[in-house]
């Protein structure tokens, strides 16, 4: 009897606390700070950190009692981890996405229609029309532009000079630099210029600059055209140049290592990527980086360069209006400049500066095919595989080609 | 009692049937709905080139796996019988230790060893630079490597607590007969330990067939493609990566089912050996 009594106290002591928890904490939410989250990739938290912490001041200063929470996203799972969270309810309410990356989600019905607020993003009349394009589905605005960056060479200048080598205008001269630097400085792991094995951004450049591509559409249907002889042209001129310069693993990714680590050691004469790179090369040689625009096979003419970049899109599901705010502050001018310093291209042309390096280096770009699927292809490390196969010798240009287009083609015309 | 099993194991299992005959891409997983297509998904992947490759691959990693694993976790078990006490209790702590470090750990150890650039196993064996994730082969056999390193503590305690079964008297006498070490093993030491044997395979199979994080992580997200997948592999990319959890789903049914008939099929066989014996 006394048992039973005690156990009755205990489970009523046990719901009253319960009740009063339950009430306390609707009580507190009501007047409890609120917090938006932000996603932006890696890129941003080695090469921009404090345009990201002067965004949140500014984004604070308009929504005082709201914080910010700014979660860094590895490119190759960003998109994965997205869908969970979709499926979740638990969505950021900024996201950061590649613009070869949009299309797919726009198609879904991922993001919030921020057309109406178009007027209200700094510069929106002068948008970087390629990269606009990628945020825009059906004429309505999806993604806002972030910044775009196109890929150059960052080299030791010291390294170049007592090699006795100017700036190189061609392929053939680079090419010959490279042998020059491997004669004076060569060592184990030492690379003249350094590109990872399986870096497509780099390889895929080469292909355009023969007048190659990767996809083309046909009266609605996709085709690879890896197998082009214009193409073919590209991949041998890229796999011999690897061949000379670089002494990085053929099978690496161009994130693993990153190359400004293999720099930052010494072990690199020179690196091909984007222009914020030089933010990383290590305190010992930032006075003797310099940068210079990728030369082509035609004398004079850059290599075309990846227009990579990134949208800012607010995901269905997400707090609209404090997303948006973010964005702004974000994407205003004095954080484009502050972009642009870092070695960005900023989202609009009137910010353009002829002397800055990106901007030339993006006179000549290429992008990859505007299909839905063409994440897809990405995700598929399609074109990752086929430089592994070539470079290894596993398989001819010829046959690494075939492999990869015929499996770009029916990635491409899924429904 | 039942209820709460039925509850917690039933209801997963009923959803991602459910889901398996559904149509559900990116578009339906933000709308949380989906669009019933009955068996298509099924037939999609049976008829998919790729996961009939994979299954090929898998099922040959598992059999080097769980061979390897069995082989010498039980040699380590014997070798732990015949060694003194201050061999053996170093030896079980470190068994203990390579069993208790969690998988994604493992493999950023692996990963440094093994490094292009910096990898003390290339400096050890002298190779230069040497890509031990050069071909397919390679990268199986790295993951291999790891997964059977991580495996053999489990079978080589749980074998050794089986062989202090073995009635010593059997195996003096079969020694006094003049019968050799693996005379020895094959009708003294492997009968009785049949039971234990039979479950550590079993549960090998199934962990094998179905490993994930290993392959994954050290081979690396960004070079996973149609010539290197395992069957997990290439069910996070068709239901993750390209965002089609029904098709996901449908893969996750037949490898359930893949399993099923191979842990079978080996079940079945070892009894029929007890009995002929």
């Amino acid at each position: 009897m006394k048992r039973r009594k005690f156990v009755a106290v205990g489970l009523v002591a046990a719901v009253a606390a319960l009740a009063f928890a339950v009430a306390a904490s609707t009580v507190s939410g009501a007047t409890q700070a609120k917090s938006i989250t932000v996603w932006l990739q890696v890129d941003a938290q080695s090469g921009w950190p404090d345009v990201v912490s002067a965004a949140n001041q500014q984004f604070q200063a308009e929504h005082p009692g709201v914080s910010v929470n700014v979660q860094y996203q590895g490119w190759p799972t960003h998109l994965q981890k997205f869908d969970a969270t979709l499926a979740g309810g638990n969505m950021p309410d900024v996201i950061e996405m590649g613009n070869t990356e949009m299309t797919k989600y726009m198609a879904a019905g991922a993001f919030q229609d921020l057309t109406s607020l178009k007027g209200s993003f700094a510069n929106s009349g002068t948008w970087l029309a390629g990269l606009a394009a990628s945020g825009r589905y059906n004429g309505k605005l999806y993604g806002v532009p972030y910044y775009a960056g196109s890929r150059v060479v960052t080299y030791r200048t010291d390294l170049f000079k007592k090699a006795g080598i100017k700036t190189p205008t061609s392929l053939a001269q680079f090419a010959s630099a490279a042998g020059t630097l491997n004669k004076k400085f060569g060592k184990k792991g030492f690379s003249p210029v350094y590109i990872a094995g399986e870096d497509w951004y780099v390889a895929m450049g080469f292909v355009y600059d023969y007048g190659g591509s990767i996809a083309q559409q046909i009266s609605g249907k996709w085709k690879g055209t890896l197998t082009s002889k214009k193409s073919i042209a590209g991949l041998t001129a890229f796999k011999n140049f690897f061949q000379s310069a670089s002494r990085a693993s053929k099978t690496t990714i161009e994130t693993q290592p990153n190359p400004y680590d293999v720099y930052k050691q010494g072990l690199a004469a020179s690196m091909v990527g984007p222009a914020w790179f030089s933010c990383c090369v290590g305190d010992q040689y930032k006075s003797s980086t310099g940068q210079f625009v990728m030369p082509g096979h035609i004398k004079g003419q850059a290599m075309p360069g990846f227009l990579g970049g990134s949208d800012l899109a607010v995901p269905v599901g997400a707090d609209k209006t404090l997303g948006a705010d973010w964005i702004k502050a974000f994407t205003s001018n004095s954080a484009e400049k502050a972009l642009e310093v870092k070695g960005n291209i900023p989202n609009t042309t009137s910010l353009f500066d002829n002397s800055k390096i990106n901007e030339r280096a993006a006179a000549r770009s290429w992008f990859v095919p505007t299909a839905k699927h063409w994440v897809d292809v990405e995700n598929g490390n399609v074109l990752r595989t086929m430089l592994a196969e070539i470079l290894t010798g596993k398989q001819t240009v010829k046959q690494a080609a075939k492999f990869a287009s015929d499996n770009i083609t029916a990635t491409l015309n899924q429904s | 009692m039942v209820l709460t099993i039925g509850a917690i194991l039933g209801y997963p299992l009923y959803d991602l049937v459910r889901l398996s005959l559904q149509r559900y891409q990116l578009p339906e997983l933000i709308q949380h709905k989906g669009e019933w297509t009955g068996l298509s998904n099924f037939g999609s992947v049976l008829h998919d080139p790729v996961f009939w490759h994979t299954l090929e691959r898998t099922v040959v990693f598992t059999i080097v796996n769980v061979g390897l694993t069995m082989t010498l976790g039980t040699l380590t078990a014997l070798l732990l019988t015949r060694v003194s006490t201050w061999v053996r209790v170093p030896l079980s702590v470190a068994l203990v230790l390579a069993w208790s470090m969690p998988a994604v750990v493992a493999v950023q150890l692996w990963y440094w060893m093994t490094n292009f650039e910096n990898g003390i196993v290339n400096h050890i064996l002298g190779l230069g630079q040497h890509d031990w994730y050069a071909s397919t082969t390679s990268q199986l056999g790295m993951v291999t490597s790891l997964i059977v390193w991580g495996s053999i503590p489990f079978v080589t305690i749980t074998v050794y607590a089986g062989l202090a079964q073995v009635p010593r008297e059997l195996v003096e006498a079969a020694e006094t007969d003049g019968a050799g070490s693996l005379r020895i093993f094959r009708d003294v030491t492997f009968p009785v330990l049949k039971p234990i044997f039979l479950i550590l395979t079993s549960l090998s199979i199934i962990w094998d067939f179905g490993v994930f994080t290993q392959p994954f992580l050290l081979i690396g997200a960004a070079k996973q493609t149609t010539s290197n997948y395992l069957m997990a592999v290439y069910l996070f990319e068709e239901g993750y990566a390209r965002s089609d959890y029904g098709r996901g789903a449908a893969i996750s049914i037949l490898m359930l089912l893949i399993v099923a008939i191979l842990s079978f099929f080996y079940v079945r066989r070892m009894i029929r050996y007890g009995d002929v014996r």
